[in-house]
């Protein structure tokens, strides 16, 4: 009898332990939730709106919250209190009684206004969210596993003279601050998603169909998006960003990406990086203007190698600030910081500088261009290409020696 | 709780999956995975029928039954023995010579072995023959009337569509209607006489289904009609590719038209004959419309702000739908040119034109192309761009960055 008791009791004591145990770690866990929260700053953060369409989302979101919060704190209030009162406390079970026509109707009419109060709101900020009409610039986003590309198709808008030559880039898309900018998105391979939390919501990319998003900074700076719908192996490193410049900074980039190719100065290593890269590069990677040794223009012919068709375009590569679907930085952790960081007057400057030799991030530039499959989950085995016809999906490896890969970085830092 | 046979069951379940972790985590192979999953869930799958089953012992419900041995009928005559035989045979020609035959095989001998076993097993449920049928109904004719029924329709099904291809296709409208026709006057018969016996419909839908299977079987035999294939312009644009001498000597015979047929404005056999001149796909698509003034006009997707897009710009290697329409007042198609390609011809490697082209359409009707640019319009001098032929002012830059 009295072992049975011990066993009793040592059996309760480690249920409580265990439960114990388990609270713990819920608590933890819960904190952790809840210390995310307090990040200050966070690059995506959706409660930090950094432009008119997120602002209305902003808005209309904590509206909503407000309204839901204070319909639970009073539901779950009572809840609480009838619980509480009306606890089992061995008395009878009292008269049951059916219904009381004028709570069911009030509680039928509360609900329906109180969702007649959201809808007003959110229907006006759908219809805001969804206007075109007072958009002053196009531009073409196309979504690939697993980067995005943006083109600015010939226009009068985005500047005072237009863009007369069209212009295609990716990982960076680079707009007018304060301008309300028309994205006209679309998809090569599977479904993908556009998000930049500080300037807007989502909006699939679907192939074969053409979905539009307004876009618009307050102010110049840098925008992190990601990819928000599953689109394969590496949708996780699918990043973007966008880029919002002044007017003036907006045109200087302009003009820079339509400036003519300049060829490296012969007998310097990045001559023999134009070389390597004709080689190497050129089947996929577009620089727009390079002749091969004939004076013939190169280019390039992705669809023989990529799956969907399309490699990004290097032409203006040391102009933007990121690689490889913007998984990397070009540019070091010091410089990224002062770029991110700087004031909106100050950036202009810091931006358009592009990437220099003393900031480039060339450990990780290095890493990609040695074996790039290592660095970012692709469809890059040469063994397992039968469904593609052989073509890959991703940056294959490509064997590079040291010495190939400091002459592309040469020619590369040249490309701006 | 566990049988004898549930046990050796479960435990070779269990060793068929360690088997499929070992193996799958281990080499990684697919089909040996697939292979050891497949064992291991039909192991499992026999494991619980045998558990539901008891190891064929009779059920608890039945022991008020005489079930002594010496009351025990002798077993009935059974066709399943047969079929099981039939279907390994089957299987084994299908081997040795057509392999999906083996699939045939392998369902028959599945079914009459299911089939074989629930019966010997029902035969022991008792002394009493009336209570062993039932029993055997109990279990097997939920599967059987629902399988049984979709095999026989899917069997009338097959062999009225075998008929339905050997016919031509006026001769096809015809059999169905007469088809329908007769089906119909025989509901008709049935309803107007409200003491037809159920023997009589039966028969009559019995005898209905065996004329199918048997029209269908011979039909099968003999084959499908000839379905010729239709002569779309891209076959146009490439035999005068790829075959010069042949279209040439075509165009001398008055057969077609001379020229690339996305350059020519007359009509070439089948592909610009009963085009369709209507589209279903009418969302998302660029618009490009050639007036009453013989000039070209675009009109892309979707919003293109206020400040619109002075000319067509599509993504490289995506694929773009572009609607044609013909506001003239004559028969046109819209081409594209894509600069050029280098194809093979008679083992020599040529440059030629990468066009593609509607068929022609009358006027006021509308006729959808899909357009993949592999290569940037810039690599070639002329662009690319959208053109009538025939219309000298219909042209319209195309830009792919």
């Amino acid at each position: 009898m009295r072992d049975a008791m011990t066993t009793t009791s040592v059996e309760s004591v480690n249920s409580l332990s265990t439960r114990l145990r388990s609270a713990k770690v819920a608590a933890v866990a819960g904190l952790g939730v809840l210390l995310a929260g307090c990040a200050q700053n966070a690059a995506q953060d959706t409660f930090a709106p950094e432009g008119e369409n997120a602002e209305r989302i902003d808005g209309l979101t904590r509206l909503v919250f407000s309204i839901a919060g204070v319909v639970g704190v009073i539901t779950f209030s009572l809840i609480g209190w009838t619980v509480w009162r009306y606890r089992d406390r061995g008395q009878p079970i009292p008269e049951q009684s059916e219904g009381r026509k004028s709570l069911e109707i009030g509680l039928t009419i509360l609900p329906a206004l109180i969702l007649v109060g959201v809808a007003v709101p959110t229907v006006q900020t759908l219809s805001a969210l969804n206007k075109t009409s007072d958009t002053e610039c196009v531009v073409n986003v196309t979504g690939q596993q697993w980067w995005w590309e943006f083109d600015y198709p010939v226009q009068p808008g985005c500047l005072p003279g237009g863009i007369t030559e069209p212009i295609v880039t990716s990982g960076q898309m680079v707009i007018p601050a304060d301008t309300n900018v028309l994205i006209r998105g679309t998809s090569r391979d599977v479904i993908h998603s556009f998000w930049i939390p500080k300037l807007n919501g989502k909006r699939d990319m679907v192939p074969g169909r053409v979905h539009t998003l307004r876009m618009q900074a307050n102010q110049p700076g840098i925008y992190a998006g990601q990819c928000a719908e599953f689109c394969g192996l590496s949708h996780a490193n699918m990043r973007m960003e966008v880029v919002a410049l002044s007017d003036a900074g907006f045109q200087t980039w302009v003009d820079n990406q339509l400036e003519a190719y300049t060829p490296p100065e012969e007998g310097t290593l990045a001559a023999e990086g134009e070389q390597t890269f004709i080689a190497n590069c050129s089947r996929c990677h577009q620089v727009n203007g390079i002749l091969d040794t004939n004076g013939t223009p190169i280019v390039s012919r992705p669809d023989t190698q990529v799956y969907p068709g399309a490699a990004p375009n290097l032409t203006n590569l040391m102009t933007r600030n990121t690689f490889a679907g913007a998984m990397w930085d070009l540019i070091d952790d010091q410089r990224r910081e002062e770029v991110w960081e700087a004031s909106p007057e100050e950036f202009d400057e810091l931006y358009l500088a592009g990437v220099e030799d003393e900031w480039l991030n060339a450990v990780r530039l290095r890493a990609w261009l040695r074996n790039s499959p290592a660095e970012k989950a692709m469809y890059a085995d040469p063994t397992q290409l039968e469904p593609t016809d052989g073509r890959y999906r991703g940056m294959p490896y490509l064997a590079l020696s040291e010495d190939q890969i400091d002459q592309l970085i040469a020619y590369l830092l040249e490309r701006k | 709780m566990f049988t004898t046979g549930s046990k050796f069951l479960i435990g070779a379940a269990v060793i068929s999956l360690v088997a499929t972790l070992v193996y799958g985590i281990g080499q990684g192979g697919v089909m040996g995975t697939i292979g050891l999953t497949s064992a291991t869930v039909a192991r499992a799958g026999l494991a619980a029928l045998n558990l539901f089953l008891r190891d064929s012992n009779v059920f608890a419900d039945d022991a008020q039954l005489d079930t002594s041995s010496a009351a025990q009928h002798a077993p009935g005559a059974s066709v399943w023995p047969l079929a099981f035989a039939v279907g390994a045979i089957v299987v084994t020609v299908g081997l040795v010579t057509f392999q999906p035959i083996v699939i045939i095989g392998l369902v028959l001998v599945l079914a009459a072995g299911a089939e074989w076993a629930v019966q010997a097993w029902s035969e022991r449920a008792s002394g009493t023959v009336a209570h062993n049928a039932s029993v055997r109904s109990k279990l097997s004719n939920p599967l059987e009337y629902p399988i049984g029924s979709a095999i026989a329709i899917g069997i009338v099904v097959y062999g009225f569509s075998r008929v339905m291809l050997w016919l031509s296709k006026t001769n096809t409208v015809i059999a169905f209607g007469v088809l329908a026709s007769i089906v119909l006057a025989i509901a008709f018969v049935f309803a107007a006489r409200r003491n037809v016996g159920k023997g009589v419909i039966g028969g009559a839908l019995g005898a209905g289904a065996v004329a199918i299977i048997v029209a269908g079987f011979v039909t099968g035999i003999d084959g499908e009609r000839d379905i010729p294939v239709f002569e779309t312009t891209a076959l146009w644009q490439s035999e005068a590719i790829l075959h010069p001498e042949e279209f040439a000597e075509g165009t001398e015979k008055g057969k077609h038209p001379a020229g690339l047929i996305c350059e020519s404005p007359e009509e070439f056999p089948e592909a610009d004959e009963d085009a369709s001149q209507t589209v279903g796909n009418k969302s998302n698509t660029v618009n490009v419309t050639l007036g009453a003034d013989d000039t070209l006009t675009y009109r892309v997707p979707g919003p293109t702000a206020s400040v619109g897009i002075e000319v067509p710009t599509f993504a490289r290697s995506n694929a773009t739908n572009v609607i044609f329409f013909n506001r003239s007042d004559e028969h046109r198609r819209l081409s594209v040119s894509l600069g050029t390609e280098e194809v093979e011809v008679d083992g020599e490697t040529v440059t030629a034109p990468n066009q593609l082209c509607t068929t022609l359409i009358e006027p006021g009707a509308e006729q959808l192309i899909t357009v993949i640019a592999r290569q940037p319009s810039f690599a070639f001098d002329d662009g690319f761009f959208f053109f009538v032929p025939g219309v000298d002012d219909a042209r319209l830059e195309l830009v792919v960055p």
